[in-house]
């Protein structure tokens, strides 16, 4: 037991450890030049102990240590059939992200604030991927949430249009529509933080009404049957407020896109294993020890997953319309992220119809979204990474280049074509297969709740393949002729995004070799599949023609401005919240700090302290008497009272 | 006789020769004290009591070496016998002896609160004798109709008792609102004689009315103690709204010692439920007394360190910085420090009996009492000198630290069970 301790501490410590050498000598340039690759070696040490996790720790292996056992807080982790796969996917990621970083953030003004919180990102994942505590788990998360504020908010001097996010001075209303990076950095944390507080809160009930913070152990069913439908409902919304923020599904989407102020490695890393992942990842991580479809008797839990299957669904239309009218490299994958996001919270949600188990234990529907979590986590991860080498190459954040320029950049060009067309779900690449299963699932919700799901899941796809090609066609084939060309050096971005997307690879042939995804393969052979996916190449293939069509420009540019959310997020909450401030201010602070504070405190204080001081006059006679006086008085008062009792 | 008696008689012996011995030659009253205190803490029933005690003792003796008092050598052999009776009444299960120790704490003061370089300080010395033998005569009558009640029970008289005992106490010590010679007998009195006073002399009277109260408890007392919180918060807010309206620096440590009795004074609300009236029998529990016992003598003893060190860099214009804050915040409560553990365990000890306001109000006047704390160790601030004052924080800081030395402080309420049963009041 000691050795497995062990296993899991290099794990989770090695990452952080070895970015303290670096976070401390910020002051020498010689140092942080050298002491990046102590970091990355850290996150490798993480590889390899994830490895040796998944071959040789036992399946399904609870590891427990008390910390503060009184309130079910412990340290307990586990290795069950979720976080052996996620945990070597986070590790993996963040390893090759680590070595393109190596090259991408050479000559930055301040390396050691980006390795120290990089590798705290790594390590927060690893531990949210591991935890079977939902206390650690939130330990975990938070660890995310600050590291994300880091690294968002990583140029934090704003001084460099090239990370910002939308048009420079566009104004609709009164909203200027451009996010410096101290902004966008400020914006994740606060929307995150909007979901956490509740989130937390849940973590609490659970623990008040079960007595366990286990996922593994707690019994859901009495939890759910103990609390009434009403209460079901409140707990999993509240816990879902979490997931939802971090996963960036509507309404909460916005901080994502503004995320992508940070250095591309960031938003690579942000977008594939961690942080967006964790919101989905522990939604298919608590509905796997939920079982909810077992649980049809528990009322309300089907409100919650019909909630759920929805926000996830129209989340990923509404990102992959998004990004159908953007043209900015980064921010136009993030959109295309959120909606990969909601697609796996679909697919996770719809477990609660599926009573397929492809093996003990496995739900089909959690096992798709899941999988669809891997794919698409290597192969986002593969496109942001050429993009951020697209940047450094044409100094602009926005997609040019023509297929001269294409050929001049053949492993980018390459590599995004491989991650697009195994990421859309063309057959016979790697999501097809998963996407099949996706597709199996949401005819299995035909019966209970109509057609809509399949609808909204087959147009989600369409235009997902359409914005892929077109980032594919912009960048490198009917895109303008950049300005500007940067082609040397990038050796390590380019093996970083190299290795990345070979990735893919490796996913297709566990596809066709593991026991419990043999349905994804069956479904790929069905009729139905099939066409949906020689659509999807259709729209794929039309859009690498045909990447802009001026006249649905206005429809773009209302796409582009994100069908004007921003107007939540920087208009319409801020000004609730100063009206709100304003009363408080207004009413409540002048009454209160006016009145109490100003004037009744100091006033009581000053007479109290008026009055100690006059007593000492200094002559023993008054002393006396003040003394003899209150004896008197205490004793008659106690005479009195003692005759009464 | 058993040994214990015998040793502490034979250190009395010594003291008493050393003190006849002084006025040929001065320091043999100064080393008789030193011998006799030794003797005294290997007679100690608990060894961490006799051990503060004995530290305390010495402290106050070398500080003396600093004045030349008319009768130096004598005083010597006071400050030695306050010690000697201070370590006894931890010793001792028999009333009268407990009663005999207070007496013995409490009459030398009256001739240590006169001294003064060249002559005696007589004006001062009618004033805090006039408050001390009447709240030595309270203390006592009340002490002894409480001892009467237990043998032949009458409710007012016990009510009675009850309040004579606490408001002698509360004269005694300094409780507000019968505080009004602290502040001007504090400030006029040399610092080093009123060190003692605020520190060695403020034990035995807490001891002897914990004592007492436990020992005469019946079931009547739960519903008098509410007299005792009352007087306890007074006695706070008195204390630290007055310190914090005071410029001279005697005066604000004047009221912080009103504070400081008004915090221990808190302890006392624990008896009832350190003592259960079933059927007629005295069940008692000790994890109670347990913790109010620590957090009284951790207090105390912060404050008696906290109260040395700040008068002595009076006398002595000032001491080293580091020190004197790190007495302004056992003062606070910073934790770990000593100031810290004590307040903690009379919290605990006052949540376990319900008093939940009154642990609202020690909370509030440990906020109160930051700024002028702070201040008074920033007044108090000079560099470095080697010198008696210093010497002095030294130790008094080394004191304070014991508890910071030895986490957690589990040790000192184990030791608490000692000192409770060999009182006799416990189980």
């Amino acid at each position: 037991m000691i050795d497995d301790w062990i296993i899991f501490l290099l794990l989770f410590l090695a990452p952080v450890v070895s970015s303290i050498p670096i976070a401390l000598a910020y002051k020498s340039k010689g140092w942080t030049e050298k002491l990046p690759y102590l970091s990355v070696f850290g996150i490798f040490v993480s590889v390899l102990m994830s490895l040796y996790i998944f071959f040789v720790f036992p399946e399904n292996q609870q590891y427990a240590y008390d910390w503060i056992p009184d309130l079910g807080i412990n340290i307990v982790l586990i290795t069950d059939y979720l976080s052996r796969y996620m945990g070597v996917i986070t590790a993996v990621i963040a390893f090759f992200i680590a070595i393109y970083g190596l090259d991408y953030m050479r000559g930055d003004y301040r390396p050691s604030w980006y390795w120290f919180f990089f590798n705290l990102f790594t390590a927060s994942m690893l531990l949210v991927v591991y935890s079977d505590n939902l206390f650690l788990l939130f330990v975990g998360w938070e660890g995310l949430g600050a590291a994300s504020w880091g690294l968002i908010g990583h140029w934090f001097r704003d001084d460099d249009e090239i990370a910002y996010v939308g048009v420079p001075k566009r104004k609709v209303g009164p909203l200027e529509l451009s996010w410096p990076p101290s902004f966008g950095g400020w914006r994740a944390i606060s929307t995150i933080r909007f979901g956490d507080v509740p989130m937390f809160f849940a973590i609490a009930a659970i623990w008040v009404f079960t007595g366990n913070l286990n996922i593994s152990e707690i019994n859901w069913e009495s939890l759910f049957l103990n609390i009434g439908a009403a209460g079901t409902v409140i707990l999993l919304t509240l816990f879902l407020m979490g997931l939802l923020t971090k996963s960036a599904q509507v309404p909460f989407s916005e901080w994502l896109m503004t995320a992508m102020t940070g250095p591309t490695t960031v938003s690579a890393l942000l977008h594939s294993a961690t942080m967006v992942a964790a919101g989905a990842f522990v939604f298919i991580k608590i509905s796997w020890y939920i079982k909810p479809w077992e649980l049809h008797h528990v009322p309300g839990l089907n409100y919650v997953y019909l909630f759920a299957l929805f926000i996830g669904l129209i989340s990923g239309l509404y990102g992959a319309l998004a990004a159908s009218g953007m043209l900015e490299r980064k921010v136009l994958l993030a959109a295309s992220t959120m909606s990969s996001l909601g697609l796996m919270f679909g697919a996770a949600a719809a477990s609660y119809w599926i009573h397929e188990e492809v093996m003990p234990g496995i739900n089909l529907a959690l096992l798709v979204a899941f999988w669809y979590m891997a794919v698409h986590a290597f192969a986002k991860a593969s496109l942001f990474l050429v993009s951020g080498h697209l940047i450094h190459a044409t100094h602009t954040r926005f997609s040019v280049g023509a297929l001269e320029f294409g050929k001049r950049m053949k492993p980018a060009f390459i590599t995004t074509i491989i991650a697009t067309t195994f990421l859309i779900g063309m057959p016979p690449l790697t999501a097809y297969w998963v996407k099949s299963g996706m597709d199996e699932v949401m005819e299995h919700l035909i019966h209970p709740i109509g057609f809509l799901p399949l609808i909204l899941l087959i147009l989600t796809s369409l235009v997902y393949a359409a914005i892929l090609a077109k980032f594919l066609s912009l960048n490198f084939i009917k895109g303008e002729k950049p300005h500007h060309e940067h082609l040397e050096g990038g050796g390590l971005m380019k093996l970083g995004y190299g290795l990345m997307v070979s990735m893919l690879f490796v996913l297709i042939y566990l596809i066709f070799t593991r026991t419990e995804t043999a349905g994804f393969v069956h479904a790929g052979f069905m009729p139905t599949s099939f066409a949906v996916g020689m659509s999807i190449l259709v729209a794929y293939l039309i859009a690498i023609y045909k990447p802009r069509m001026t006249s649905f420009a206005k429809l773009g540019t209302f796409f582009n401005d994100r069908m004007y959310l921003p107007f939540v997020n920087d208009y319409i909450f801020p000004k609730t919240g100063f009206f709100v401030s304003h009363l408080v201010q207004d009413y409540g602070n002048r009454g209160i700090d006016g009145f109490f504070n100003t004037k009744v405190m100091p006033g009581l204080f000053e007479r109290i302290s008026k009055g100690i001081r006059t007593i000492q006059t200094g002559y023993l006679k008054t002393y006396v008497q003040i003394v003899l006086g209150l004896v008197m008085i205490f004793l008659i008062i106690a005479a009195i009272g003692g005759m009464r009792i | 006789m058993e040994l214990a008696m015998a040793m502490m008689l034979l250190a009395l012996a010594i003291l008493t020769l050393g003190s006849v011995g002084s006025f040929k030659y001065r320091q043999l009253g100064f080393y008789a004290a030193i011998v006799a205190l030794i003797i005294g803490l290997t007679a100690c029933r608990s060894f961490y009591y006799g051990a503060f005690i004995f530290a305390i003792g010495i402290i106050n003796l070398v500080s003396l070496i600093g004045i030349k008092s008319e009768i130096e050598g004598v005083d010597y052999g006071l400050v030695g016998l306050m010690a000697l009776a201070t370590m006894y009444i931890a010793n001792t299960s028999d009333f009268a002896l407990v009663l005999a120790a207070l007496v013995l704490v409490s009459v030398p003061t009256y001739i240590l609160v006169m001294i003064r370089e060249g002559g005696a300080n007589v004006e001062v010395g009618i004033k805090y004798i006039t408050f001390m033998v009447f709240a030595t005569v309270l203390f006592l009558i009340g002490a002894i109709i409480l001892a009467y009640t237990k043998n032949s029970f009458d409710g007012v008289l016990y009510i009675l008792g009850y309040v004579m005992l606490i408001l002698g106490l509360s004269l005694e010590v300094g409780v507000a609102p019968l505080h009004e010679w602290v502040p001007d007998v504090f400030t006029s009195a040399d610092p080093i004689p009123v060190s003692i006073i605020a520190s060695l002399a403020k034990i035995v009277p807490f001891i002897a009315a914990l004592w007492i109260l436990i020992y005469t408890a019946n079931s009547i007392t739960a519903s008098i103690t509410i007299f005792t919180a009352v007087l306890a918060a007074i006695s706070m807010f008195t204390g630290n709204i007055g310190a914090l309206t005071s410029k001279e620096h005697a005066r604000v440590l004047a009221y912080s010692t009103v504070a400081n009795m008004g915090y221990v004074l808190a302890c006392v609300v624990v008896v009832p439920v350190v003592v259960v009236i079933e059927h007629g029998l005295t069940i008692i529990k000790p994890e109670f007394i347990y913790l109010a016992l620590a957090g009284g003598l951790l207090m105390l003893f912060a404050n008696a360190a906290g109260k040395i060190g700040f008068f002595n860099a009076i006398k002595g214009e000032g001491a080293y910085s580091p020190l004197m804050y790190i007495l302004a915040f056992s003062f606070i409560g910073v934790p770990p420090l000593m100031g810290f553990w004590g307040k903690l365990f009379i919290l605990l000890s006052l949540v376990e009996v319900g008093y939940i306001w009154l642990v609202a109000l020690v909370v509030i006047n440990s906020a109160i009492s930051i700024p002028y704390y702070v201040r008074l160790a920033s007044e108090l601030s000079i560099d470095w000198k080697a010198n008696l004052t210093n010497f002095i924080a030294v130790a008094v800081v080394l004191i304070t630290l014991v508890t910071v030395a030895f986490l957690p402080v589990n040790w000192f309420l184990e030791g608490m069970e000692v000192l409770a049963h060999t009182m006799g009041i416990a189980i």
